[in-house]
C-alpha cells in the first residue's frame, strides 16, 4: 500500500514515567480506516501507549518518533493532537465539578473550529448536535446540564466518552479499556458508537484486557503488548488464541 | 465604624453586594446588628487590580436571625487583600454561613481572619465558615486564620480552609478534547468561584455577577 494511506507510524518508540521505563521500543502503523486491538496484561504498558499518544505531560519519551497524518506528533500539545483529530477515550474519565457538559463541550468544539480557521456554531445548532449525538449513545437529555462525569456510574461515564467522540468526530480514535465495568447493553451501545463513526478515512485503537468488545468491535490487527513490546502481530483470529491459552503462551 | 451601623429591624431582609474594582487601594466594611428574625445578605466581589481592605463585623442580636456572608477575591498580579469578619452570635437559634473562595497569583497576598462566637447561652447556633483559595504562583501568599469561640454546648459549628492548585488531570482531560490549557484554567477558576454567587436571590443581579467575574478571570488569569 501506498506512503499516503498511513494515518499513524510509531518507531523505536520508549518512553517512561518518573524513572521508569515502560515502552521499551514500540513499531506500530495504522492504515486509514483501520482498526487496531492492543492486547495484553496489567502493566504491559498499554496505557500508557494511549497517554503518550495524547501527549499526557507525565510521560516522557526518550526515544523513537510517533507520525500522525505526515506531522511529528511529538512536538504537539495535547490540545494540537486534538485539533488534528485524536480522541483518546479514558479508561478513568475525570470528573469536573462545575462544568456542566453543555458548557465544556461548547468550549471543545469551538476551540477545534478555532484552530481549523472556521467561525464558531449558532448556539442553534450546537444544541441540535448535543441532542443528535446524546440521542446517538443513547443519554438522556438532562445529561447536558449535569456537572462533567460528577456522580455518574461507570456505564454513564463510558457513554459520555463515546458521546464526546462522537461530537468531536476525530480520525484517530484511542478507546483505553472502554469495556472495563460495563454491562452487556451499555458494551453493545459503546460498539455500535464506535462502529457507527468507522469511514475509510478514520481508525481506531482498541485497548483491551478481553475477548468481549473485540466480539462487537472487530479489529482488522490485533497486537500483543507485554512488557512494554509488541511481542505478536497478527489478524483477529489471534484474539480466540488468547481467550483459550492467556498471555503466557503468546511472545 | 459606629455611625455606620445597620440595624436590621425585626423579620427584615437586609441584602448588599459590594463589587471593587481598579486600581485604587479602598478599606472598606460593614457594622451590622440583625434583630429577631432578620436576615442579611452580603456578597464581597473583589476583581483583578483592586486592592482591599474590608471588615464586617456581625451581630446576631435577635432569635432566628440569619446572616449569609461571602465573597470572591481575584489577585492575578499584585493585589492585597485583607478580609476580617467577627461573626457574633449573642442570642439562641440564629445561624450565620460565610463562604470567602479566590484567586491569588502573581505577587498578591491574601489575608482572611474569620472569628465565630457564640456567646453563653447562645443554644441552637448554627455558624458555620469556608475560606478556599487556589494558589497559583510560588510568590503568592494566602494568609488564612479562622477562628472559634464558642461558649454553648447545643450547636452546630464548623470551619474549613484550603489552599490549593489547579487539578493536573482535569487539565489534561480538558485538552485531550480540544480545550487549550489556558481555556482550560479559566473553566477550573470560574467553576471554582461562581458557587459563591449561588446565593444570590436577584437572578439578574446574579448572572450578570456572574458574567463579570468570567471576564474578570478570563483577562486577569487567562495569559
Amino acid at each position: 500500500m501506498a506512503e499516503s494511506d498511513i494515518l499513524l507510524k510509531i518507531e523505536g518508540l520508549r518512553a517512561r514515567v518518573e524513572e521508569k521505563e515502560i515502552l521499551k521500543g514500540i513499531d506500530l502503523t495504522i492504515r486509514k480506516g483501520e482498526v487496531h486491538a492492543v492486547m495484553g496484561p496489567n502493566g504491559a504498558g498499554k496505557s500508557t501507549l494511549s497517554a503518550v499518544l495524547a501527549g499526557k505531560p507525565q510521560f516522557t519519551v526518550t526515544e523513537g518518533s510517533i507520525v500522525f497524518n505526515g506531522k511529528n506528533l511529538l512536538e504537539m500539545s495535547p490540545e494540537e493532537r486534538a485539533w488534528a483529530g485524536i480522541f483518546l477515550s479514558f479508561q478513568y474519565p475525570v470528573e469536573i465539578p462545575g462544568v456542566s457538559i453543555t458548557n465544556f463541550m461548547k468550549t471543545a468544539v469551538n476551540s477545534k473550529r478555532k484552530a481549523l480557521g472556521e467561525e464558531p456554531l449558532s448556539a442553534a445548532a450546537f444544541l441540535k448536535l448535543m441532542r443528535e449525538k446524546m440521542e446517538f449513545v443513547g443519554m438522556k437529555q438532562e445529561f447536558a446540564k449535569r456537572e462533567m462525569n460528577v456522580g455518574f456510574s461507570g456505564g454513564e461515564k463510558k457513554r459520555n466518552e463515546i458521546f464526546q467522540m462522537a461530537m468531536l468526530d476525530p480520525v484517530l480514535s484511542i478507546l483505553d479499556e472502554t469495556d472495563s465495568g460495563l454491562d452487556v447493553d451499555a458494551l453493545r451501545i459503546v460498539a455500535n458508537g464506535v462502529n457507527a463513526l468507522k469511514s475509510p478515512e478514520k481508525s481506531a485503537i482498541v485497548i483491551t484486557h478481553y475477548q468481549r468488545l473485540l466480539d462487537y468491535i472487530v479489529p482488522d490487527v490485533v497486537h500483543v503488548l507485554k512488557n512494554g513490546r509488541i511481542v505478536r502481530t497478527a489478524g483477529k483470529e489471534l484474539v480466540a488464541e488468547i481467550e483459550a491459552n492467556g498471555y503466557d503462551s503468546i511472545g | 465604624m459606629s455611625e455606620n451601623k445597620i440595624i436590621v429591624g425585626a423579620g427584615e431582609v437586609f441584602g448588599k453586594v459590594m463589587v471593587f474594582s481598579g486600581k485604587a487601594a479602598c478599606s472598606d466594611g460593614l457594622d451590622i446588628v440583625l434583630d429577631a428574625g432578620a436576615r442579611a445578605d452580603v456578597t464581597l466581589i473583589v476583581l483583578p487590580g483592586a486592592s482591599v481592605s474590608s471588615r464586617f463585623s456581625i451581630e446576631l442580636a435577635g432569635a432566628d436571625a440569619d446572616c449569609r456572608l461571602s465573597g470572591i477575591y481575584l489577585c492575578p498580579d499584585g493585589e492585597k487583600v485583607d478580609i476580617r469578619v467577627d461573626m457574633k452570635h449573642l442570642v439562641p437559634q440564629c445561624t450565620s454561613c460565610q463562604t470567602f473562595k479566590g484567586v491569588v497569583s502573581g505577587f498578591s497576598s491574601v489575608n482572611f481572619y474569620g472569628k465565630i462566637t457564640v456567646e453563653p447561652g447562645s443554644q441552637k447556633t448554627e455558624a458555620y465558615q469556608a475560606n478556599h483559595s487556589l494558589l497559583l504562583s510560588d510568590t503568592a501568599k494566602v494568609h488564612t486564620e479562622p477562628q472559634l469561640e464558642i461558649y454553648a454546648d447545643d450547636v452546630k459549628c464548623s470551619h474549613g480552609a484550603t489552599v490549593g492548585k489547579l487539578n493536573e488531570d482535569e487539565q489534561f482531560y480538558m485538552r485531550t478534547r480540544g480545550i487549550s490549557l489556558e481555556d482550560a484554567k479559566v473553566l477550573q477558576m470560574i467553576s471554582f468561584v461562581a458557587p459563591v454567587l449561588d446565593g444570590i436571590a436577584d437572578e439578574a443581579q446574579r448572572m450578570k455577577l456572574h458574567e463579570e467575574i468570567e471576564n474578570a478571570i478570563r483577562n486577569g488569569f487567562g495569559k
